[in-house]
């Protein structure tokens, strides 16, 4: 990485807290994982716990949303970003004290104790918040950190030529922070139809102000480092952030269409899920147009996860906004249909973004190990775990909602769905799979394997190419 | 670049960063704030005085609710469509769920919809379901809460009280209401050109829940036979579980249900009565209604119980026991069971459930007389034994049997 002919002095990253949370991470993943395989299984089996109340399957439910959102998702973002934050500002995180403190608090005061809580019997009924109010005390105050931590080397730069990924990381950190209360905290104060109206607003903004954007400034910053070409637009990039953080969170009641919440603003959110469609095109449109050439399964593993990732992307906003129509909603709302279209969302849009950024910053850490075939299988085993899991649920989906518009009873629909939940569990195999290559990839082969893969792949450059024009800049300013 | 376009720059990152922040709070009071004093007024225009909230127990029974993830599957929300309101009742008002902290509408229905779901299930069946769900509904895919109880159904720790008494209140505040509450929270709507708001409000869809057992009502009338392969498919999903698959109430579902569920094969029924049950359910006990079934199949399932009966050589009985019999019966029996047998005697109206009808549903001797020796647990008819001797038993065992309208 530091190449002499660099004009400027590559910016420490602390790969230590890269690795940390890389590795957190998947270790979280593998459990979360497990908790969704079990739920699934007691779908089938539904005596499967016997009597233990750990392990029924409501606490189980609970426990993998949350870490899949906050022990995988949360720990990868915070990898990537210790990679991206010194790479996009030239300049050090705050602090490797606070870092370790963050660490420490996400996973050992938020995600572990989360979790047992939960399988205890302590949690509350509300859906991306399922931890105890005692734990979402300790993720506001993570959110709080990972500000400090991440967001001043971007303001001590100055503002000027800030790249995508730099306003989705900011956006994301902040605009998470002020939404997490919105589904956490105020409908224990605002109780029915008005609680389940903030509530309908924190289950999209999960998606839409933590996870999309720091999934997408893990695309826009993967993708030029990795094609070493600057990316197509910077203008439609700058479109595409504004549009997303104007329209994500006017979605929030499509959640609850056909319901008491007024009539205006489930049109409202209706129509704002209708142009964030149009949206996402725009992101999307200039994400492909930036790795035109690259095929579309590049060879790099990093960019291939990411690519894939834009695509998925694509067809789950598509979706959601075909879904949220009321035609559609009527039929396909509360069936396997919306299981299939969140799966596609975190497991395969937010999963592959993740999962390349892992692999990216990985290959740049030069005392890690890396082990290119693992990875491999890992992209394929996920890539057809996802389809197979995402077209069965969808196709369950039109099935129960065919069933609850016709006069048969309750349980035919329950009948028709075991089936393909049996495929479901089955889809479990390749993506737990997946996940175990995963680990492997960034835990066996030999260390430094990744700078090789990549010089055999894309060759080795520095990586202050992410942001062409950065680099200037910031030879400018010292 | 030049100094005047950083300023420009500087300055428009600015605008951005203050733009974002408007963009999130306009999301805020848009879909939170603004619906939310929509919400508000609505609850209290068209709220009934003073709703009844939750007991102690009942509260403590929402809290397991939300700890085990019953939302995560049955959602508490009837929307304004007409398929949810065929299942599941009318759509839910605002000011129903004026105590939900937090609210529990949930966003999946693997299980029905429990928004309506107080008084359409009885407090037995409850605890039998969630002891063994499957015992009593095959192929439920719902988790046992079996750590709720002391080792049987009939032993509930406080929780499964708890959580039977929390359920029981879904839907209370509107039915308690009445037609009054249903009318004020009509005018106070004042929405007559609002076709879906008027959806809420058809007086006769509030518990329309096809489940939901009705101590009086009509009931189609059956085709005298069915497709018996049908029925028999039927039989077999809904009703083997509590009453056997011969019919002789011994599925595993009989435990904890109290009473214990008829035994078809001890009965010979009128297709009439037959129809009558499965359209109603039998108010009181644990036979849900299933209105949602056709007619047809009604009545394949009433072809399917009507053979599990095995027909018995009819002794002809002395004239002195047939007048002991109805003498029995008319000092102590008709108050209730009706003069005629038909299960409408004066006293009805006091009883928590109808008195069987004997018109419509033939014991054998051997039932007859079980029910009389040993009461049946869980209604209110009593053991006789102490005060009727043997011969009197007898006597009224055969007599009641007299009753029936469907012999051939």
């Amino acid at each position: 990485m530091n190449e002499s002919a660099n004009p400027v002095a590559a910016p420490a990253v602390e790969t230590r807290l890269v690795y940390a949370h890389g590795l957190a991470a998947i270790l979280t993943l593998l459990i979360s994982v497990t908790f969704g395989i079990l739920a699934s299984l007691e779908l089938l089996v539904p005596d499967l716990a016997g009597n233990s109340a750990w392990l029924s399957w409501g606490r189980l439910r609970y426990d993998h949303t949350q870490g899949i959102m906050l022990g995988w998702l949360g720990n990868a973002f915070f990898a990537f970003l210790y990679h991206a934050v010194p790479l996009l500002t030239g300049r050090p995180v705050t602090s490797v004290r606070l870092g370790q403190w963050l660490f420490g608090l996400w996973n050992f005061a938020v995600v572990v104790p989360g979790w047992v809580l939960v399988l205890a019997g302590f949690s509350q009924p509300l859906e991306w918040a399922e931890f105890p109010l005692v734990i979402d005390a300790f993720v506001v105050l993570a959110l709080v950190l990972a500000i400090i931590q991440f967001l001043p080397p971007f303001f001590w730069r100055g503002l000027e030529d800030l790249y995508v990924s730099s306003w989705y990381i900011i956006g994301a950190l902040v605009f998470t922070l002020l939404a997490y209360p919105m589904g956490n905290f105020v409908p224990e104060l605002v109780p029915g139809a008005r609680g389940a109206a903030f509530s309908g607003l924190w289950i999209h903004d999960a998606v839409g102000l933590f996870v999309t954007p720091l999934a997408l400034a893990i695309i826009y910053f993967v993708i030029p480092a990795a094609t070493r070409r600057p990316i197509f637009s910077h203008f439609l990039s700058m479109l595409g952030f504004w549009l997303l953080f104007f329209l994500y969170p006017l979605n929030g009641t499509h959640h609850y269409v056909f319901s008491v919440i007024p009539m205006n603003a489930q049109i409202g959110a209706i129509t704002a899920s209708a142009l964030l469609g149009v949206d996402v095109i725009i992101v999307v449109a200039n994400l492909l147009l930036s790795l035109r050439g690259s095929g579309v399964f590049p060879r790099d593993v990093a960019l291939r996860f990411v690519s894939m990732s834009t695509i998925f992307y694509l067809v789950v906003s598509i979706q959601g906004s075909v879904q949220a129509q009321m035609a559609v909603n009527q039929a396909i709302h509360f069936s396997d249909w919306v299981i299939g279209h969140s799966h596609l969302a975190m497991l395969g849009f937010a999963t592959f973004a993740a999962g390349g950024g892992l692999a990216h910053v990985w290959q740049r850490i030069p005392w890690a190990r890396y082990n290119a075939t693992a990875l491999e299988w890992s992209y394929w085993l996920l890539f057809a775990g996802v389809i197979l899991m995402v077209t069965d649920l969808t196709i369950v989906g039109l099935v129960e909602a065919r069933l609850w518009q016709s006069a048969a009873p309750w349980l035919e629909s329950v009948r028709a769905a075991r089936p393909y939940w049996l495929v479901r569990t089955g889809s479990a195999i390749p993506i737990a799979a997946g996940f175990i290559a995963l680990l492997a990839g960034l835990t066996t082969g030999p260390r430094g394997a990744g700078l090789q893969s990549v010089e055999e792949t894309i060759g080795l450059k520095p990586v202050l190419e992410i942001a062409p024009r950065l680099a200037a800049t910031v030879s400018e300013a010292s | 670049m030049s100094r005047d376009a950083r300023r420009f720059l500087r300055m428009s990152y600015l605008v951005a960063s203050v733009g974002g922040v408007l963009f999130f709070a306009m999301s805020v009071a848009l879909l939170g704030i603004w619906p939310g004093r929509v919400l508000e007024d609505e609850t209290r225009s068209m709220s009934p005085a003073h709703p009844l909230g939750l007991t102690v127990s009942e509260q403590r029974g929402r809290i397991i609710y939300g700890r085990e993830g019953c939302a995560y599957c049955h959602t508490q929300q009837v929307r304004y469509l007409h398929a949810d309101m065929a299942r599941f009742g009318a759509p839910t008002l605002a000011w129903e769920t004026r105590f939900d902290y937090p609210h529990l509408w949930g966003t999946r229905r693997i299980g029905p919809d429990l928004a309506r779901e107080g008084g359409t299930h009885s407090e037995d069946w409850h605890f039998a379901h969630l002891f063994a769900p499957r015992n009593l509904v095959p192929d439920s895919v719902m988790p046992a809460y079996a750590t709720l109880f002391d080792g049987s159904p009939d032993r509930p720790r406080q929780g499964a009280r708890d959580l039977v008494s929390y359920l029981d209140t879904l839907g209370r505040a509107r039915e308690l209401a009445g037609p009054e509450g249903e009318a004020h929270a009509r005018a106070a709507c004042n929405c007559p050109n609002d076709e879906m708001a008027q959806m809420a409000f058809h007086a006769a869809a509030l518990n329309v829940n096809p489940a939901r057992t009705r101590r009086q009502g009509t009931s189609p009338k059956l085709p005298a036979a069915g497709d018996l392969v049908r029925g028999q498919q039927l039989y077999a999903h809904n009703c083997a579980s509590c009453h056997g698959v011969r019919g002789e109430a011994d599925g595993p579902g009989t435990a904890g249900l109290h009473p214990r569920p008829a035994n078809l094969a001890g009965h010979e029924y009128t297709v009439d009565r037959l129809g009558y049950v499965l359209w109603n359910g039998v108010a009181g006990t644990a036979m849900q209604a299933w209105r949602d079934l056709p007619a047809e199949d009604l009545a394949s399932l009433a072809q399917v119980v009507r053979g599990f009966h095995v027909a018995q050589q009819e002794p002809t009985l002395p004239a002195n026991i047939v007048d002991l019999g109805a003498h029995v019966y008319t000092v102590n029996c008709a108050q209730c069971h009706g003069e005629h047998g038909a299960g409408d005697g004066s006293a009805v109206a006091e009883l928590s459930m109808t008195p069987a009808d004997f018109r419509g549903a033939r014991p054998s001797v051997a039932e007859s007389l079980r029910a009389l020796r040993n009461g049946v647990e869980g209604t209110p008819m009593a053991p006789w034994t102490g005060r009727l001797s043997e011969a009197e038993l007898s006597a009224v065992a055969y007599y009641v049997r007299g009753f029936f309208q469907g012999a051939q």
